[in-house]
């Protein structure tokens, strides 16, 4: 061959990148959404369609106290996470306990009432369609707090034996993303089901 | 592994059986997890196209007895399935993971251990569905396979219609392939956007890193419906829900929607990096640079935007208001404008260039011509007049059929003739090549273009046989025959790898003097990909260090 | 990032069986759900294994194995060293194909030459066959009628709404294939007049002769396909020549900022500038 024969250059530039956590979890969110999205619609699609009761008029009652908790366990999660980056782990731990603690009282708000239709109000998925939908759609929803409420936990773990520290942040970063979602997720359902449905 | 007197890059010393297994099993490397699938995929090509020989045995004479109908319904059942998920998807996917990286200059996919679980999901789904054949019928008495068409239309999948597992184990294996494809795009998308070497800005990416961008993207939109539609299904067949169950008011309607919403942009999962084999190999064959690649990158983006508003043109015999149709009937069609931008392009490229027609620019060639074809068909298609004389013909079949083995099938063999050495080092024979080429351009034309015929004339698809005296028998039986071509085609391709990845002649690093960075390392490359990260100043890398006297880097 | 010298070592992630195992699991569960629910419960025992296996890899630090680097020079060289340049004046370094094309103008006029021309023959053949100038437009504009029954005599004769919707339609159709003409002939290699005058009016009446019975029944029953031939290609080869006939115009050779005169570098060949 010939005297241009030469090698490949090497990198040199500072080089910025979208950080590849932020990426995929944001492509992870697009994707949940779609499923949501399918949901929602099936949700909508059916208001009215029942062909025997009961109808949400008569057995649901609007969790009030479970959406304020899970609405406002965002902006723990987002203090938590400012605390974070300044390094004040005490802070962090505290605002990271009391996400994990809204969030678990809105699961269990959602248990109660599922309770209390399964056995006082004898409405199951098989009832009609209004059961099949709302069961499928809050469950879906309660599926993804309970997968929200496990990584809160393991995290808040590994808080406790101290090993978490301020260039951790990203990582907390990203899952807080996850948790953000969940609860705009939230106010979709709860729009769908408690106002639009009802 | 195996290998004899040869000078091939070795990175590591031999290993025994069990480690050579616990490497594969437990692999995280982009290019062995690529491997695998492509290999996956060949395997269930062949499964697949066993069954459309099957298929077309029964469907060469009229009044035939080969198969009984049951048979015939799992056959096409699965036929399809596997087509979609256990194929297209995985060998794009395979082909996808290994050039990737090493196109953009970087060590591995974003999240390699997820890159592994990914290709097992799919693995384990594949085999999950044809477990179905062996379990099915042990559970239940009715239904071995599945057999309710590979878009399960409700009430079909309703229990009372479909009792017993079969239909269970369709909607299993794909919830768990489908899981596996949906993290194989966050992959994708994470791997592109944030793995790129110095230099590779978005304006300077290969098409094919573009084009493999926009499926991540439609992956995420399109799976998760059909995981969502499934999970309905599961929630009826299991818990007793009524999403599509007429009886307790639900909608069959809204089970052919959510299916579709998948569906349609699906065979554009399917087509896009086709597209991007295209757009690699057509300019190094043409000595030119491709023609017009910001119109390439917006066609392929709105390609997949576009490609999101159109499902319901499957619809259009079901039963829709004229809005609807008219909305569905023109977002079809918009969808020929970028397409047809793409096809121009491709043109342009070879147009004034020094054209050199080996293998991989054969099967590319064959591809504009089969796509375009099949394209055209699916504007006939996307009249909706058109439509209410044709859906559920023959002519349909002809039409995806088309698109998918004249344009998918080719540019995939395009891209083995293309990649092969790069992926083992050693050439595919160029002589096998020519005669696989133009056998299965015979088989092709035979079997698709008369299939047009009998769907013309009123031959409805899914019927396992029909009457003498419709003017069907002899397009049938020339249909039949020309699967034996493509089966001959498909053997000398297979006797070409095992005895190229034998005894072939040693590819060299470029064997095609082409210019993405996959060619500036060695062949196979190591399990690092380049010792250093490059840097990259323009589209062409490897033009600009070959002619330093006039780079690319001047001018874009 | 950059260490001038050749490293040593690479890291690269360590293969590991949590993955599968994850994999494995998932789809455990499902196959439960066919078969039996101890399979589920299998299944669900691997996947959490697997999943915090799979935690321990990635957490606190990603498990990483050190492979060494064998040092192979790659050489990056083409045996195609002299490139091909397009060879004219007033075209930069690198031209941007086709360096010339014909005004929209040389299509128009190359359309309603080529139209003319059509029409000349056309009523050629009115006089001589049927005696009348009338018939092939009559025969055209028939287009708007559906299968019905129309006298010799009929046809002859002279229709106002014929002549209008007939001249409508070979004007538009004459400028349409002007155009195209326009826009293909500088693409076509070798022969323009061949493939412009002669083959594509060939393919174009095969192309008729089979749906002409849909569109214009009336003119399909009375057709006589050599005269027919003989007008189409006598379209092709006016038009053709008139289009070549027209001054070719310079195509755009530097992207619109550059042309609006912003200066930046790499838009254009630096060398060119000085």
């Amino acid at each position: 061959m010939s005297a241009t024969e030469a090698n490949i250059p090497l990198g040199e530039a500072a080089w910025e990148l979208p950080s590849r956590g932020k990426v995929g979890m944001g492509s992870l969110i697009v994707a949940e959404s779609a499923i949501f999205t399918i949901f929602v619609v099936a949700y909508i699609f059916y208001i009215g369609k029942s062909l025997s009761g009961p109808t949400p008029r008569e057995v649901l009652r609007v969790p009030i106290v479970g959406t304020i908790c899970l609405l406002s366990s965002s902006f723990t999660m987002h203090w938590a996470i400012a605390a974070l980056r300044k390094g004040r782990s005490g802070a962090f731990r505290a605002f990271w306990f009391l996400t994990f603690l809204l969030g678990a009282i809105f699961i269990g708000g959602t248990a109660i009432e599922w309770h209390h239709l399964i056995y006082q109000e004898n409405f199951t998925i098989q009832t009609n369609l209004f059961g099949t939908t709302y069961y499928s759609l809050v469950g879906l929803h309660a599926s993804h707090v309970i997968v929200g409420l496990i990584g809160l936990a393991v995290i808040m773990i590994l808080a406790v034996l101290g090993k978490i520290r301020p260039e951790h942040t990203e990582r907390c970063e990203v899952f807080s993303l996850y948790w953000h979602f969940v609860d705009a997720v939230w106010v979709v359902v709860f729009t769908t089901v408690y106002i639009v449905g009802r | 592994m195996a290998a004899s007197t040869d000078s091939l890059p070795r990175f590591a010393a031999r290993k025994n059986a069990l480690a050579v297994i616990y490497e594969w099993l437990g692999t995280a490397d982009h290019k062995k997890i690529g491997l695998m699938y492509i290999v996956y995929a060949l395997v269930f090509l062949v499964v697949m196209g066993v069954e459309a020989v099957l298929m077309r045995i029964q469907l060469a004479h009229a009044n035939s007895s080969f198969l009984s109908p049951e048979v015939f319904n799992r056959l096409f059942t699965l036929h399809g399935t596997t087509g979609v998920f256990f194929v297209g998807m995985p060998i794009l996917f395979g082909f996808g993971n290994y050039l990737v990286p090493l196109m953009i200059g970087a060590r591995d996919m974003a999240y390699p251990r997820l890159n592994a679980f990914s290709f097992w999901m799919t693995a384990f789904g594949g085999l999950l569905l044809y477990a179905s054949f062996f379990a099915g019928n042990s559970v239940a008495q009715a239904g071995i396979a599945p057999d309710v068409g590979w878009f399960a239309y409700a009430p079909l999948t309703a229990t009372a219609f479909s009792p017993g597992h079969s239909t269970d184990y369709w909607n299993l294996a794909l919830l768990v392939a489908g899981v596996g494809s949906i993290s194989g795009g966050v992959n994708f998308i994470a791997t592109i956007l944030g793995l790129r070497c110095p230099g590779m800005t978005l304006s300077r990416m290969p098409l094919l890193v573009w084009m493999n961008l926009v499926m991540g993207g439609l992956v995420l939109v399109t799976i998760s419906p059909l995981t969502a539609a499934q999970l309905m299904l599961l929630a009826d067949r299991y818990l007793g829900a009524h999403f599509f169950d007429p009886q307790a008011g639900g909608s069959v309607v809204m089970w052919m929607h959510f299916f579709w919403i998948f569906g349609h942009p699906e065979v554009y999962v399917l087509i896009i990096p086709c597209f991007a084999f295209i757009s690699e190999i057509v300019p190094v064959f043409s000595r030119k640079a491709i023609f017009g690649y910001p119109a390439m990158v917006a066609a392929t983006t709105s390609i997949g935007f576009v490609s999101l508003g159109v499902w319901a043109h499957h619809l259009f015999t079901i039963g829709m208001p004229s809005y609807g149709n008219a909305f569905f009937v023109l977002t079809t069609m918009v969808v020929a404008v970028p397409t047809g931008i793409k096809i121009f392009n491709w043109l342009a490229t070879m147009w004034g260039g020094r054209i050199r027609f080996a293998t991989p620019m054969l099967f590319a060639v064959g591809f504009l011509f089969q796509f375009l074809i099949g394209g055209l068909t699916g504007i006939m298609l996307a009249t909706a007049p058109f439509d209410w004389q044709l859906a559920n013909s023959y002519f349909v079949v002809a039409h995806f059929h088309y698109v998918i083995v004249g344009g998918i099938l080719f540019s995939i063999f395009a891209a083995f003739y293309y990649w092969f050495p790069k992926m083992t080092g050693r050439l595919l024979n160029e002589t096998l090549g020519k005669w696989n080429f133009w056998i299965l351009l015979v088989g092709f034309h035979l079997t698709f273009d008369t299939m047009y015929v009998p769907g013309l004339l009123g031959m409805p698809r899914r019927i396992y046989t029909y009457e003498a005296g419709r003017g069907w028998e002899s397009w049938n039986l020339i249909t039949s025959i020309g699967v034996i071509f493509q089966g001959v085609a498909v053997l000398i391709f297979v006797y070409n790898m095992v005895w190229s990845y034998l005894r072939g002649p040693l590819a060299g690093n470029d064997p095609w003097d082409a210019w993405t960075l996959e060619w500036a390392t060695t062949s196979p490359p190591p399990e690092y990909n380049f010792a250093q990260t490059p840097a990259v100043r323009s589209r062409r890398p490897l033009w600009d260090i070959k002619h330093p006297e006039d780079p690319d880097s001047k001018y874009e | 990032m950059t260490a001038p010298e050749q490293k040593q070592h690479v890291s690269l992630p360590k293969p590991t069986l949590w993955p599968i195992a994850l994999a494995l699991g998932a789809t455990l569960i499902a196959v439960g759900l066919v078969t039996n629910a101890k399979v589920s419960w299998a299944g669900l025992i691997l996947a959490l294994a697997g999943s915090v296996g799979w935690f321990f890899q990635v957490l606190p630090h990603e498990n990483h194995e050190e492979v060494p680097v064998v040092p192979t020079p790659v050489p990056i060289a083409t045996t195609r060293r002299s490139v091909e340049r397009i060879a004219a004046a007033q075209v930069p370094h690198r031209a941007r194909l086709p360096l010339e094309i014909y005004p929209i103008s040389a299509g128009i006029k190359g359309g309603l030459a080529g139209g003319a021309a059509m029409a000349v023959l056309a009523m050629l053949y009115g006089v001589l066959s049927q005696r009348s100038i009338w018939y092939p437009i009559n025969l055209l504009g028939a287009v708007v009628y559906e299968h019905v029954q129309v006298s010799s005599a009929q046809m002859k004769a002279f229709h106002i709404e014929l002549l209008l919707v007939a001249t409508a339609l070979h004007l538009t159709t004459s400028i349409l294939v002007g155009l195209l003409y326009g826009a293909l002939l500088p693409m076509l290699p070798r022969r323009p007049i061949l493939l412009g005058g002669i083959l594509a009016p060939l393919v174009w009446t095969g192309l008729l002769y089979n749906v002409l019975d849909i569109i214009d029944p009336i003119l399909n029953q009375r057709i006589q396909w050599g005269w027919f031939l003989a007008s189409q290609v006598g379209f092709g080869v006016v038009a053709g020549i008139v289009v070549l006939r027209q001054v070719r115009i310079p195509t755009w050779q530097y992207p619109l900022a550059a042309r609006a005169g912003v200066e930046a570098p790499g838009m254009m060949d630096e060398e060119e500038k000085q």
